[in-house]
């Protein structure tokens, strides 16, 4: 009694925050929550006469597509390799140059490199594939062109699969890092003044400023983006790699993903039940490592944690 | 502490982008739940007011406003809606409906499609084809059957097609197309530069000795440019193809299964047979040679580009329509050059127009207006006013009539309703076609084939793949890694190659897939005899 006198106190007591919440909360269930229904899509025979709780339930048939090919291992330690590598890469890369621009006074070239990095983001991949195309088609391609001007021997890059791992990573860090750099530029510009002057004053040289001031000071934002970012670990950079690779088949052992797969096997073939069972799979996948990973990280600093 | 507000807003920022870092990210993970959407009420079953219906030609209820949603794939045209508005205004005098012409733009179309008849959503007419998996979606009961409907709601219309076309896209019985009457040929010929071949006194290919001699003179003699133009679709362009003019099959099967004409019952797995070795090797020869690129698979231009541009020399297969729509495009900006097409079925003997399944328009499950629908197609097949309107806009602004040919207003650029803007290749009426005089071309092929014309007999067998759908997307994969490459000949070793291709197909269940496949074709040779 006292309990539930308490909980309608608090609520009453907060009516008008809990009011100003509610658009919030709507949105996320209309758009997030409700939506979710759909994976019982993966359980089901997909037909178009009845509504999804009538059709047949067929238990995990539909994930069946997923490891018939023997490739599910390999697709899941690809995507998960790659976006490690991209993950890594992309934050050590972009709170370096985060520090470095920091530290530059001159605010025509900081506003100038900042831009230059940051337009790649804009780029869309099918153009890319254009541009990559004609750099390293074997007949009639930049690379090749050039390499035949000095008189060596044209490479055919295409049939390369081991090349591709840091073709691939190499475009995508092109393409994305500008843009989490200005996150973090962003964060480093929120860091009081009166620590740095501090630091000068006992004596710290620029390096010793950066590594203890700046680099922890980013530590929040880096685990906030690292928690974003494992929660869709399984979820590949689908364009990037559809557009690198295409139908060549020779570099799919390197840099076939989970979405490609999923894309190629589905392409022709309607089936709901399969589309929905690969995202679930996916979905299951981020969630249990989100939570993992949330919990460690909790364990080590409460204050870091999601939730 | 104007400090610590300058941190909080740093730190807002810090979340915006992160938060649309994120968004960016999970862009793709709608459960696709549409289901159920509301009920319209203007269901035209109902029986209230029935009184207004008597008057009325076409003996449907139509005292009830309704709006049709009609669905074509492409994109519209610039002038749609001013068409649209015109149409309505007709509509609504002749049904009292009006229609939205929705339209999926070629990105993704496929996936839009499936997801426009798997919702729920409100679609009343949706453009069908085989190549949009028409007879899978009526076996799987997207559409509905509309023998009885089409006396009743569409009686003109029902006249109108030929009763063997109706025959012809029956799935289990039931018609779920309405096809269109426009008899033309999709079939394959080679293309090559007529220009170039006189030049360097080559012969003419009109089989595959001649054109590998054609490709070796090209390669020769014209170093730069590509002998032929193959595409990153390889299993299309070049597989398919060769097996339709080599083989003469029956038609493109699924799993590596080919049957030819002459006996269609004759099934058998052209994977990994001596026949398939023979001709990956043809395929290897032609890559050594450099008759097409290294890197074919990764190829971002079309052919038909690189044809009309001048950096290929030769197609393996084109149709008419589109060889005709290549040669127009490089003729006007290389006078000088010109493009010769030898169509496969002069060579082999026979021909097959294209089947009424090629195009046509279906009214899915969902519809509320199902009978609306049907009286309005029928209205933009067999009305003049609605088909010209809808295939060439509006005359003297889109377009003029000049000694009967179809004449441009502009050019295709300035004119916002070119000819055929809509695509609709489904509602072409033969008695109201309008051509321009180029397509003369095209129709002296097609009366060339029709000497040699047989039916198609591959076009209406429907598959259903739901015993094997798993292996069915698991072998779509290993073509793609394993065969791919042996196509494009970029596999040193083909015997070794297609040896592991086919250990990693047998594991991914093609046996059981061929026999499924296989004893489903025999079972519908039985059937249409």
């Amino acid at each position: 009694m006292l309990r539930k006198n308490g909980v309608v106190k608090e609520l009453y007591k907060n009516r008008i925050l809990l009011l100003m919440l509610l658009p919030t909360l709507l949105y996320f269930l209309i758009n997030n929550y409700l939506p979710m229904i759909g994976i019982y899509y993966a359980f089901v025979q997909f037909d178009f006469n009845y509504n999804l709780f009538k059709m047949d339930f067929v238990g995990l048939q539909n994930f069946e597509f997923l490891w018939k090919s023997g490739k599910l291992t390999e697709l899941t330690l690809n995507t998960i390799g790659y976006n490690i590598a991209f993950l890594v890469l992309v934050n050590v890369l972009s709170i370096t140059v985060a520090v470095l621009l920091s530290e530059i006074k001159g605010k025509w070239f900081k506003k100038v490199t900042q831009s230059v990095l940051f337009l790649p983001y804009f780029v869309s991949f099918v153009i890319l594939s254009v541009i990559v195309f004609n750099l390293f088609n074997y007949e009639q391609g930049v690379l090749n062109t050039v390499l035949q001007q000095f008189g060596a021997e044209p490479v055919d890059v295409y049939s390369k699969p081991k090349l591709w791992i840091l073709f691939i990573i190499l475009f995508y860090l092109w393409k994305n890092f500008g843009y989490s750099m200005v996150i973090y530029l962003a964060s480093i510009t929120g860091i009081s003044e009166e620590y740095y002057e501090a630091a000068k004053i006992d004596g710290a040289n620029i390096f010793q400023r950066a590594w203890h001031i700046t680099v922890p000071m980013l530590k929040t934002t880096f685990v906030i983006l690292l928690l974003f970012a494992l929660g869709s670990i399984m979820k590949g950079q689908f364009d990037l790699f559809y557009q690198m690779v295409g139908n060549n088949g020779l570099l799919y052992s390197t840099t076939d993903i989970l979405d490609t797969y999923v894309y190629r096997s589905l392409r022709v073939t309607f089936d709901m039940g399969m589309a929905t069972a690969a995202g679930v799979y996916q979905s299951i996948f981020g969630f249990t490592l989100i939570m993992i990973v949330n919990a460690v990280i909790r364990r080590i600093n409460k204050d870091y944690a999601l939730f | 502490m104007i400090g610590k507000s300058k941190k909080m807003a740093c730190l807002m920022l810090v979340f915006v982008l992160a938060l649309t870092l994120l968004a960016a990210c999970s862009g793709n993970n709608n459960g696709g739940n549409n289901g159920g959407s509301t009920a319209e009420p203007g269901d035209s079953a109902s029986p209230s007011a029935s009184a207004a219906a008597t008057e009325e030609p076409t003996g449907i209820d139509t005292s009830k406003k309704v709006e049709l949603q009609f669905y074509m794939l492409g994109n519209a045209p610039k002038d749609l809606p001013k068409i649209e508005a015109e149409i309505n205004k007709m509509a609504l005098e002749d049904l009292n409906a009006t229609v939205k012409f929705n339209y999926t733009t070629w990105t993704d179309w496929d996936q839009k499609y499936k997801l426009l008849l798997s919702t729920g959503q409100d679609v009343d007419l949706i453009f069908t084809a085989e190549w949009t998996q028409y007879q899978q979606y009526s076996k799987k009961g997207a559409f509905l059957p509309l023998e009885e409907l089409l006396p009743q709601a569409a009686p003109k219309l029902y006249e109108f097609v030929p009763q063997d076309m109706w025959d012809a896209v029956k799935i289990d019985g039931h018609i779920y197309t309405v096809p269109a009457t426009y008899k033309e040929y999709v079939t394959n010929g080679f293309v090559w530069r007529e220009d170039l071949r006189a030049k360097y006194n080559l012969p003419k290919p009109v089989d595959i000795k001649t054109l590998e001699e054609y490709l070796a003179g090209i390669k020769q003699n014209e170093p730069t440019i590509q002998p032929i133009a193959i595409g990153a679709g390889i299993d299309m362009a070049l597989s398919d193809a060769y097996l339709e003019f080599y083989r003469k099959v029956v038609g493109p099967m699924s799993y590596g299964m080919i049957a030819p004409y002459e006996d269609p019952a004759n099934i058998t797995s052209y994977w990994g047979s001596p026949e398939h070795l023979e001709d990956l090797k043809t395929f290897k020869r032609w890559a050594d040679n450099g008759y097409f690129s290294k890197n074919e698979l990764n190829e971002t231009e079309g052919s038909q580009d690189k044809l009309a541009n001048g950096t290929a020399a030769a197609m393996l297969g084109d149709n008419p329509t589109r060889y005709n729509s290549t040669l127009n495009k490089m003729k006007s900006v290389h006078p000088d050059w010109d493009l010769g097409y030898h169509p496969f079925g002069l060579t082999n003997g026979f021909a097959t127009p294209v089947h009424p399944i090629h195009n046509g328009f279906a009214i899915p499950k969902n519809s509320k207006n199902a009978e609306r629908a049907l009286a309005f197609y029928e209205k933009m097949v067999t009305d003049k006013r609605y088909n010209l309107l809808t295939q060439y806009g509006f005359e003297g602004v889109n377009y003029t009539v000049e000694n009967g040919y179809y004449k441009m207003v502009g050019d295709a650029n300035s004119n916002g309703f070119v000819r055929e803007a809509m695509n609709g290749w489904a509602w072409r009426n033969p008695e109201f076609m309008l051509f321009e005089p180029s397509y003369d071309n095209v129709e002296k092929i097609f009366s060339e084939l029709d000497k040699v014309q047989k039916p198609d007999i591959y076009t209406g067998f429907a598959e259903d793949y739901t015993e094997y759908q798993a292996e069915r997307a698991a072998l779509e994969q290993v073509e793609k890694q394993y065969l791919f490459p042996l196509m494009a000949g970029q596999v040193a070793d083909v015997e070794a190659g297609l040896a592991t291709f086919m250990e990693k197909a047998k594991q991914a269940g093609l046996d059981k897939v061929q026999e499924a496949y296989k004893k489903q074709w025999l079972a519908y040779l039985a059937e249409r005899g």
